[in-house]
């Protein structure tokens, strides 16, 4: 072993030209596949952090009949489907071990009512118990104006860029309650009239659902915020209570259940079928029957007070998503079939989806911007792969004379191939080495830069606002075992060559 | 004792559409101990000959075996074993590995042998660089070497793992008359000293003074073999 190395390591500085050029081939696929990775690296963090650790978790619960599982960020497509039975739901999500944390939360698509007669508006809102949606993303907004939400007032808080679009569709401007107009923060548009604005610090949200019936509600504005990261993305949705989202959206909540009901609205209540239909009958003595007996018989089924809603009773309500934070989401996609399967056994009518499906493409394109940094890496390897099988291949050829003789005195082909595995397995050590601790230096260095921007695409690649790659040491054995797997690529068909070579090629080349 | 036995040899090489015949039925017994020279004119066969008894190329037809064993019928490794177990080979163009000294160079077969300890393999190494004198320059690389010399380090390193044959084809081609002379002297003493078979071709013919036997070789048939 220690003849091969040395004659592989005076054959490197013998055939300077060649090894430099397969050097700094294998010094810059090293080089750039560490920034690959710790671009990628980076990127995965930073979504993660971003999105699945600030808005979505790792997984989505959707219903069954929801049809697309771009939950999130269809636009104008159908509304999420409710989920009627997150009781049963959150039982089986307690007996999960692997789960770390989850919240139930309702997501739709609402217009924002214009009360000055203009266009009405839309916006995404999410409505959630905001304690418990508080504590599982916790620190992920910051107030720009006003408050954040403190988790019990009935009120919607206004990321800025559902601010803007609505400004854009209806002309208002909103503003928190009590505080005053903040004009350092009014649009900065050409030809914007400033005082034409119509500033509101109250919203009034109409919601609609596949059926096309409608609710509206007024809510008071109690504060505009800014999602540390990635704002522009996760800023379109308004929070709200989820008493409040279920108004709007026309779902039954809580506090209907708790309300009291007049006799005429117990009595409709109780109704069957029949008994509905008399109500359309002409005959109007009909209808007092009906009362009598629909009275005196379910007037009991109803509570005669208020009461605060409890959490059973809003666990007992309408939500359209659950998010799910796993302890470990390594194998995303694995947990994803596993929860599957138990919500399959227990018939309960939801499906799990990964945070990228349900962010739909927000998700896509993080995962093609990952796509395409892992093809240009790929790339990478195939470039240095192709030049270094083409000079190495050249100086097998060009050495025949030596090989050859090797092989007249007694060197097996193993032993040639060794020879030029050494050689070539040398220089990726070298070279690559220096790549490898480059790039990670480069990566520290740009780290420490704190590159940031407003732009969404440029965002997502650096998944988050400020770019900063990361090198861990998996991104780190990744590049060794990429450098080595190019190594063993590239000389794979050199080492044919030399080993192919005969005594009576080295002879006939005399 | 037979250390070569050739029978009905030959060698065809196809050549485009034609097929050129280098051997065309040889019949040769070589004994141990001699020393033997294989002259021709150019394109006799004379290297083509060399080249099958030394395993580097194959037969088309006919039976060759070298120190008891056929070679015909081996693959790869079995003749590049024999090869380092029984022959030893000196080229015309001397053919040292560029990047070892002359110690290295004479040191390479034995280690690829894994026979010996790296102590073994130097001392051996060193008596036979000793043999043909070049002490002086054992550590120097071929390059720092003149023809001769080069040529010296190829006749150690054939020698030093004590094989039964040393083909040496043209050995004195690319020497000046002087260097030439001396490792034909070289050669000629470890014959008488070693017993070493030395089967070289030439077709210089004062260099046939050194044979103790010759083998003339024409258009690929044994044209006369005569003993001194």
């Amino acid at each position: 072993m220690s003849l091969i190395a040395k004659i592989a390591w005076r054959n490197i500085v013998r055939h300077k030209g060649k090894s430099i050029i397969i050097g700094v081939i294998l010094f810059l696929g090293a080089f750039l596949m560490t920034i690959g990775n710790g671009v990628i690296s980076g990127m995965n963090q930073g979504l993660k952090k971003n999105i699945v650790n600030s808005f979505t978790g790792d997984i989505v619960l959707v219903s069954e009949k929801q049809e697309s599982d771009n939950v999130f960020l269809e636009f104008m497509g159908k509304a999420v489907e409710p989920i009627n039975n997150y009781i049963d739901i959150r039982e089986v999500l307690k007996t999960q071990d692997y789960i770390d944390k989850y919240i139930p939360v309702g997501k739709n698509m609402v217009m924002v009512l214009n009360e000055e007669g203009g266009m009405p508006g839309m916006t995404y809102v999410i409505g959630a118990d905001m304690v418990r949606y508080n504590e599982i993303f916790p620190n992920t907004m910051i107030p720009v104006e006003g408050k954040l939400s403190d988790g019990i007032s009935k009120s919607v808080i206004i990321p800025t860029g559902a601010r803007k679009e609505m400004f854009d569709y209806s002309g208002i401007w909103f503003k928190p309650e009590n505080e005053t107009l903040d004009t350092a923060n009014l649009p900065k548009e050409d030809g914007l009239d400033l005082s034409s604005i119509i500033v509101k610090d109250s919203v009034v949200f109409m919601g609609f659902n596949n059926d096309n019936t409608t609710s509206d509600i007024r809510l008071g504005i109690r504060g505009i915020v800014k999602y540390k990261a990635l704002n522009t993305i996760l800023g379109h949705f308004a929070l709200m209570d989820i008493e409040s989202y279920r108004t709007t959206l026309g779902y039954f909540s809580a506090e209907n259940k708790t309300a009291p009901l007049s006799a005429e609205e117990k009595t409709l209540f109780s109704l069957e079928n029949d008994g509905l239909d008399n109500l359309f009958s002409e005959n109007g003595d009909e209808i007092a029957d009906v009362e009598k007996t629909a009275v005196s018989e379910n007037t009991d089924k109803f509570p005669a007070s208020v009461e605060l809603p409890r959490q059973t009773d809003v666990d007992a309500g309408v939500y359209n998503l659950v998010l799910i934070k796993l302890k470990n989401s390594d194998n995303l996609e694995k947990t994803v079939i596993k929860l599957n399967a138990v919500f399959k056994e227990k018939k309960l009518d939801v499906r799990a989806i990964t945070w990228s499906k349900a962010m739909g493409t927000v998700g896509s394109m993080a995962k093609l911007i990952k796509g395409a940094l892992f093809t240009f890496v790929m790339f990478l390897f195939f470039v240095a792969i192709i030049i270094i099988v083409n000079t190495l291949s050249m100086a097998a050829i060009e050495r025949t004379t030596e090989i050859g003789m090797m092989r007249a005195v007694g060197a097996r082909k193993g032993f040639i191939r060794l020879m030029f595995f050494g050689e070539t397995g040398i220089l990726s050590f070298v070279f690559g080495g220096i790549g490898i601790i480059t790039g990670a230096i480069v990566i520290k260095i740009i780290g420490m830069l704190h590159f940031t921007t407003d732009n969404d695409m440029v965002q997502l690649l650096y998944g988050g606002d400020t770019f900063y790659p990361l090198l861990m040491a998996p991104d780190i054995i990744l590049a060794i075992i990429q450098l080595a797997l190019v190594t063993l690529i590239a000389v794979l068909y050199p080492i044919k060559v030399a080993g192919s070579i005969t005594p009576l090629d080295a002879i006939s080349r005399d | 004792m037979k250390i070569i036995e050739i029978k009905g040899l030959t060698k065809d090489y196809p050549l485009g559409t034609t097929t050129v015949h280098a051997l065309r039925g040889i019949d040769l017994s070589i004994e141990k101990g001699q020393l033997l020279s294989i002259i021709g004119p150019s394109g006799s066969g004379k290297t083509t000959l060399l080249n099958v008894i030394g395993c580097i190329d194959s037969a088309t037809k006919g039976s060759v075996s070298v120190a008891g064993k056929e070679i015909t019928s081996m693959n790869d490794c079995q003749v590049t074993d024999l090869r380092l177990h029984h022959i030893g080979f000196i080229f015309q163009t001397f053919n040292l590995i560029p990047v070892l000294n002359t110690l290295e160079n004479v040191e390479f077969p034995l280690l690829l042998m894994k026979k010996y300890s790296k102590t073994e393999c130097r001392k051996k190494a060193e008596k036979f660089i000793d043999e043909v004198g070049l002490r002086e320059h054992i550590r120097h690389r071929p390059a720092e070497l003149s023809g001769g010399q080069r040529q010296r380090v190829a006749i150690a390193r054939a020698l030093v793992t004590n094989p039964d044959i040393i083909l040496a084809d043209e050995p004195t081609a690319n020497l000046d008359s002087v260097t030439g002379a001396q490792i034909l002297d070289l050669m000629k003493e470890i014959n008488e000293k070693e017993k070493t078979t030395f089967i070289f071709s030439t077709h210089d013919l004062n260099v046939l003074k050194y044979a103790k036997d010759i083998v003339k070789i024409k258009d690929g048939l044994i044209e006369e073999a005569s003993a001194s």
